[in-house]
């Protein structure tokens, strides 16, 4: 990637968090196009953001794609695996090669291996002190990712929080506990909605996903609005 | 009287985990003698839950020894039977039940079958020592009062039998709950709410985990559908032989064959016009209610 396309889509996801900060933007629209700015960013294929839930278990708020291979893959590394280790230390864990060093997780690398994926990174997500969740890369080939990426990978995440912590200024008052579940809450409502969408457009969940942002984006509302409208049957569409 | 209403739903949502209690908030709400609440059919078994008084609980038993009376048609044709002159001009016919009666002082009877979704599973029995029409206003109340018990029921039925939910823990598991939850809304038209408690139902109705269930919904070899009556199924390969499903299925009307056949008398007085939701053949089916 040239320098000069990868400042643009910098720049892109920087006015997205700007949006988010100035007029007001789902919090999960934000993480959906961090999670998918990601991988056109730097050297990973797939990406997945996880949020702690009231109960402190990792909860997947958004991720490049619905295969059941990659929603498996981070489910594991959410269960032990990097993805909980990050979240558990704080800390960022890189495992560059998934074949060797068998030691720790073996579940979550068999079924990483399986899914195609050599190396992967697990970033926290830091609010303050606390940290609130993980954002977790995959990619299908083995190595570090460069000094360069690494940056790009911990400003994804800390745009992530950035995002998390203005919805949670808005609602004043709101634990950030609180915030996180609404956030949670609007994935349970956007599965429920692809869920119609598959059934009524006869669609598979990736399909049903991309129509139902789609639909968002052409009318300027926000993922949860339109997922909501779907799941109380006021919208049709 | 919305607030009578609001009241009895608010009682009926108190209940903590006993059934007990059900039938008073119905008395509280709606102008009637006595009431009674019980569940009928193979998925949550035939006995009355709570009733107001004996003689509630007696129009129960009868019900169920006999095989026949409102609450098994309320149940098969999935809507209220009123008979607000039972013993004088009943418009239905129920030979042994209406003989049985006749030792009792039951003027009106009126059921409301209970059930979400397609899911059908027990009736509520108001009767009236004195007979006369139910008034429309508390006839629809009864309607919206059977429909809270319904769910307040099956709720119950499935945290007692402890259907495996996805562990609090375990939310990869409960995407595919949410993503069939919205197969099911757009099947039924029914709310999110309770488009996850009928995939809990089914779940135990066929005593498996509600994944799985979810599954056979996202993958469609389930498929829910109010006409049926009952939940289809497209998979090929039937449930297991004695499982609870086998036999919540065989519940519908169309799949056992009829005990006893009864001659259905014209429906129109009770405000209904017709019966497609009855099996097929037109035959009105008394179940067994072993």
């Amino acid at each position: 990637m040239t320098e000069v396309s990868r400042e643009a889509i910098l720049l892109d996801a920087l006015a997205t968090l700007a949006d988010t900060l100035v007029v007001g933007y789902d919090v999960v629209d934000l993480v959906q196009m961090l999670v998918e700015t990601s991988t056109s960013l730097f050297d990973v294929d797939d990406a997945g953001l996880l949020l702690a839930d009231d109960g402190g278990e990792l909860d997947l708020l958004a991720s490049t794609s619905e295969a059941g291979a990659l929603i498996e893959t981070i489910a594991l590394s959410a269960e032990s695996g990097p993805c909980i280790e990050s979240f558990r230390t704080g800390k960022i864990v890189a495992v560059p090669d998934l074949r060797t060093d068998a030691d720790a997780w073996g579940e979550f690398r068999i079924a990483s291996i399986d899914a195609g994926f050599l190396s992967t990174i697990a970033v926290p997500l830091r609010l303050r002190d606390e940290v609130i969740g993980s954002l977790n890369f995959f990619r299908r080939e083995p190595g570090e990712l460069n000094r360069r990426d690494l940056r790009a990978a911990q400003a994804m995440a800390d745009m992530a929080a950035i995002g998390i912590l203005h919805e949670r200024s808005l609602r004043e008052g709101d634990a950030v506990r609180q915030q996180l579940q609404y956030a949670l809450d609007s994935r349970v409502v956007i599965e429920q909605a692809k869920g119609v969408l598959a059934h009524t457009h006869d669609l598979g969940m990736d399909d049903a996903f991309a129509t139902l942002r789609r639909y968002a984006r052409s009318n300027r509302l926000t993922l949860r609005e339109v997922a909501q409208g779907l799941v109380d049957r006021t919208l049709i569409f | 009287m919305p607030d009578r209403f609001a009241a009895a739903a608010k009682a009926i949502a108190a209940i903590a985990d006993d059934s007990v209690g059900l039938a008073a908030p119905l008395l509280d709400a709606i102008p009637v003698t006595g009431a009674s609440v019980s569940t009928i059919g193979s998925l949550l078994g035939t006995r009355t839950l709570d009733a107001s008084d004996r003689r509630a609980a007696r129009i129960d038993e009868l019900q169920f020894d006999l095989g026949e009376g409102p609450c098994w048609d309320a149940i098969q044709s999935a809507r209220p039977i009123l008979e607000p002159d039972l013993l004088g001009r009943p418009v239905r016919h129920w030979p042994a039940f209406l003989g049985a009666m006749q030792r009792e002082p039951v003027a009106a009877l009126f059921a409301f079958p209970l059930m979400v979704g397609p899911l059908r599973f027990g009736a509520i029995d108001l009767y009236r020592d004195a007979a006369g029409e139910l008034a429309r206003e508390d006839a629809a109340r009864a309607e919206q009062l059977a429909a809270v018990v319904s769910r307040h029921v099956l709720r119950r039925a499935i945290r007692t039998a402890g259907i495996a939910e996805p562990a609090e823990g375990d939310r990869f598991s409960r995407r595919i709950v949410h993503q069939a939850t919205g197969f099911v809304i757009a099947q039924l038209g029914v709310s999110a709410e309770d488009a996850e408690l009928l995939i809990q139902g089914q779940a135990f109705s066929e005593n498996r985990p509600m994944t799985e269930v979810a599954t056979d919904i996202v993958e469609r070899r389930t498929v829910f559908s109010m006409d049926s009556g009952f939940i289809e199924d497209r998979s090929t390969d039937a449930p297991p032989a004695g499982s609870r499903g086998e036999s919540a299925r065989a519940q519908s009307p169309s799949a056992e064959p009829a005990e006893s056949e009864v001659p259905r008398a014209d429906p129109s007085a009770d405000g209904s016009t017709g019966n497609d939701r009855l099996g097929d053949d037109g035959s009105d089916v008394a179940e067994d209610p072993a």
